[in-house]
């Protein structure tokens, strides 16, 4: 499965510099393509696309969110093991371990480290098996 | 199809620089699952018989585990595989770390080595694309070193695993090294890495990894993770020790129950047992001469869990892992903060060598880390040479001029750079004690503690007399992390997998030493089981959770959409077993010249201590395993000749 590119590309190459894996290619201007063996369908050039030329797996076309409004993970460091799954999961490398709080047993939980990087995929999130991770908007407000 | 699994592996053949793909059939991955049982099956394959260990033709296979990746927990273990120098036979080696999701995040199951290259090189995999790169600059640097300059240059972020200067030398007793000096230390593989000229891996890979139903792997996880989290309050650490000496003097010892070990482990990790191994037996003192009574409770309270949970900056977790039985440690040394020693570390360098020096354990631990050599086998070796300077047979000449008494740490660390090195006597040392033994001479041959070739682990098997048959019968001998009888109580795979024997909740010890057919049973499951595991990549302390806590079989079936009964895995791992047996005969070994060495097995017994008087048939309870197996009793081949 694969995200795809449409007709509508304008050959911007917003969404080449997003790309995570590197899987979309395309001369400026012109129509870009995705490698659909690479593509892992973090859906980041769908949301970055100014033209709507981006539709998902399902072909459902994607909706554009200004980044500034991109969800971004926040961890619940109560329920968080933690195990790491998440860090490594997440494809552009934006988690990394914090240091530990101290007083009680010194584990050190996931953050989010370079938060402008995060694309908002929500993979971390995804992958946690006890749903430490949410994503949301909320970092907006504060 | 999503079944866990990548479906595919990478063959680099190091001689001609090429890469190739390989899609892996879903009948095999039903067959053998992933990790050492898909590595087993295929360098059975296509290794051919007589391969030199060290030469182009043998296979050195990076492997990940089935559930890797797939939400479970526990399961971020990978394996390297391939034909041992050390022991002849089947050579593998497990390791933690982040390396594991790492290979299949490139979009294989396994990464493939064969040939020799001319110069020394690296692997780079980036977004899927492989390439060899020059490692002449590398060349030399430790593991740290190496793993963070690769890292550096990838953009500072992949997952790296090298080899340091032993596995250059070619040391038989090297390994490979992740994660700065977490270690697959067995079976010698660093020196095939080294024969190869191969450097490093160096994986940045982002690829998904399909999961059949991974809400209900997630379930699953939430539910193990319950256990895991049940912590009570605790007592000192080095009060543990007393609770062994308890239960050393008691006659009868309780089946052990695996939450106990999970809460000792979650606390202090495996140091935790620092102590209290020495107390009940457990623990090998002064080369597999001594016992408690030589290295009593006064003399390893410097090694103490409490003294490294004082260093202890902060708790290290393996991928995937809610328990965390790793941490950091702060050292006044060279090295500053280091991994937490391991407690087979800290016995080996310890009270094997009757070494109570906590900093110089610190000091050798990471210097062989940072080598890429096995602290078991160089612990063994080092205690290997001083019984022989103790007899005479290694002169204070011949050692280089180090006074190699009994517990003199300072020579200890000298002598182990010099192994690292290659240099005097450790050009000597650096092979491991049969090698070395066999350049002597005069008799050091009778001051060598291994199975097969390889220096035996902290676990004594006139204890726990599970350890000497496990030691005695796998393909890769001399191993404390498949079987035991401890181990079985705290599988407790009676309570999945149908016909297996629940053991007597409190028991005479000197029942453990009867060799019965029960025992033979226990023991054949734990192999089976642990194949299991090493296809799933799943952590054995994960597994002392107990079968009905820690969902293996659940797990399984979940991340691949099959449909087997427990009974159906624990026949894959029985056939993973066979695999590496035959491996081994085709190879040209002789299974019963692994039988672990008369002191070990109490032959004569020991006048004191802990095992006082113990010995045992070994050669019944090999015989009886053999039998298990479904192989011939007297000879240990599998096709019944
Ligand atoms: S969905 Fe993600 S991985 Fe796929 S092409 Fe778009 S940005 Fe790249
Ligand atoms: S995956 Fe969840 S439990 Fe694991 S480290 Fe991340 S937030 Fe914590
Ligand atoms: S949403 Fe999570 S996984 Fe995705 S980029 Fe952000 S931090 Fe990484």
């Amino acid at each position: 499965m694969s995200y795809r590119i449409t007709e509508t590309c304008n050959g911007c190459g917003a969404c080449v510099k997003l790309c995570p894996v590197g899987a979309i290619t395309g001369e400026k201007k012109n129509i870009h393509l995705i490698d659909s063996l690479l593509c892992i369908e973090c859906g980041a050039c769908g949301r970055i696309c100014p033209t709507a030329a981006v539709k998902d797996s399902f072909g459902i076309v994607c909706e554009r969110i200004k980044r500034s409004a991109w969800e971004k993970p926040q961890f619940d460091l109560k329920t968080c093991m933690p195990c790491g799954i998440c860090i490594e999961t997440c494809p552009v490398n934006c988690l990394a371990p914090a240091e530990p709080v101290s007083g009680r047993e010194l584990h050190s939980h996931p953050f989010l480290k370079e938060d402008k990087r995060c694309i908002g995929c929500g993979f971390c999130a995804s992958e946690c098996p006890v749903r430490a991770v949410r994503m949301s908007r909320s970092f907006l407000a504060e | 199809m999503n079944r866990g699994y990548m479906g595919k592996i990478l063959w680099v053949d190091l001689t001609v620089k090429e890469f190739r793909e390989e899609a892996i059939p879903d009948e095999i991955y039903e067959k053998y699952l992933s990790g050492t049982g898909l590595a087993a099956w295929l360098l059975s394959e296509r290794l051919p018989a007589g391969a030199d260990p060290l030469g182009p033709e043998n296979i050195l296979a990076f492997v990940s585990g089935l559930l890797t990746g797939t939400d479970s927990l526990f399961t971020g273990r990978w394996m390297v595989a391939g034909k041992s120098p050390l022991t002849g036979g089947w050579g593998d080696a497990n390791c933690g770390g982040n390396l594991s999701p790492a290979i299949k995040r490139c979009g294989f199951d396994g990464i493939f080595f064969t040939g020799v290259s001319e110069k020394p090189v690296y692997l780079l995999i980036n977004h899927g694309r492989p390439e060899l790169r020059d490692a002449g600059h590398l060349w030399g640097k430790d593991t740290a070193e190496t793993e963070e300059y690769l890292i550096a240059e990838a953009g500072g972020h992949a997952r790296v695993a090298a080899i340091g200067p032993a596995g250059e030398n070619l040391s038989l007793i090297s390994g490979i090294c992740n994660d700065r000096g977490r270690i697959a230390a067995r079976s010698g593989l660093g020196a095939v890495m080294g024969s190869k000229r191969l450097k490093a891996l160096v994986l940045n890979g982002k690829k998904r990894i399909p999961v059949y139903q991974r809400a209900e792997v997630q379930r699953l996880s939430r539910q193990c993770n319950k256990w895991v989290q049940l912590q009570p309050p605790f007592i000192s650490g080095p009060m543990a020790a007393y609770v062994g000496t308890l239960m050393r003097v008691l006659p009868t010892q309780m089946a052990m129950e695996g939450m106990v070990y999970k809460i000792l482990l979650k606390k202090w990790g495996t140091v935790s047992m620092n102590q209290m191994s020495v107390e009940i037996g457990d623990a090998p003192v002064m080369n597999w001469k001594g016992s408690n009574v030589d290295w009593g409770i006064g003399k390893s309270l410097s090694v103490n869990p409490d003294a490294f949970k004082a260093r202890e900056k902060v708790k290290y977790h393996c991928y995937s892992c809610p328990l965390g039985c790793g941490g950091v440690c702060a050292t006044k040394g060279p090295y500053g903060d280091v991994h937490k020693p391991e407690y087979e570390s800290v016995l080996a360098l310890g009270g094997l060598c009757m070494n109570g020096d906590l900093e110089s354990i610190f000091t050798m631990n990471e210097m062989l880390n940072r080598a890429g050599m096995d602290t078991i086998s160089a612990g063994g070796t080092v205690a290997f040479a001083m019984e022989c300077y103790e007899q005479g047979i290694l002169t204070r000449e011949d050692l280089d001029g180090l006074d190699l008494t009994w517990g003199n740490a300072a020579a200890m660390i000298t002598l182990v750079g010099k192994m690292i090195r290659r240099e005097g006597v450790g050009d000597l040392l650096a092979d491991g004690s049969v090698q070395a033994a066999r350049k002597i001479g005069k008799g050091a041959e009778a001051y060598t503690m291994h199975a097969g070739g390889q220096e035996l682990p902290m676990h004594d098997g006139r204890n726990d007399p599970g350890f000497n048959v496990h030691y005695s019968v796998e393909a890769t001998p001399g191993r404390h992390t498949i079987g035991a009888q401890l181990y079985y109580e705290m599988f407790q795979l009676w309570k999945r997998v149908r016909g297996l024997p629940r053991p007597p909740l409190v028991y005479h010890k000197d029942r453990k030493y009867v060799a019965d057919e029960e025992k033979a049973v226990m023991a054949a499951a734990c192999s089976k089981f642990m194949n299991v595991a090493n296809g799933a990549g799943l952590c054995m302390f994960g597994l002392f959770l107990g079968a009905a806590r820690i969902p293996t079989f659940e797990w399984l079936n979940a991340a691949t959409g099959w449909r087997k009964a427990p009974e159906e895995y624990m026949a894959i791992g029985a056939r993973i077993q066979t695999l590496k047996q035959n491996f081994n005969i085709k190879h040209g070994i002789d299974p019963r010249s692994f039988r672990a060495v008369d002191r070990v097995v109490g032959r004569p017994p020991q006048n004191r201590g802990a095992n006082k008087g113990r010995a045992m048939d070994i050669e019944k309870m090999r015989s009886d395993y053999w039998h298990q197996c479904g192989w011939n009793p007297k000879t240990g081949h599998p096709q019944g000749e």
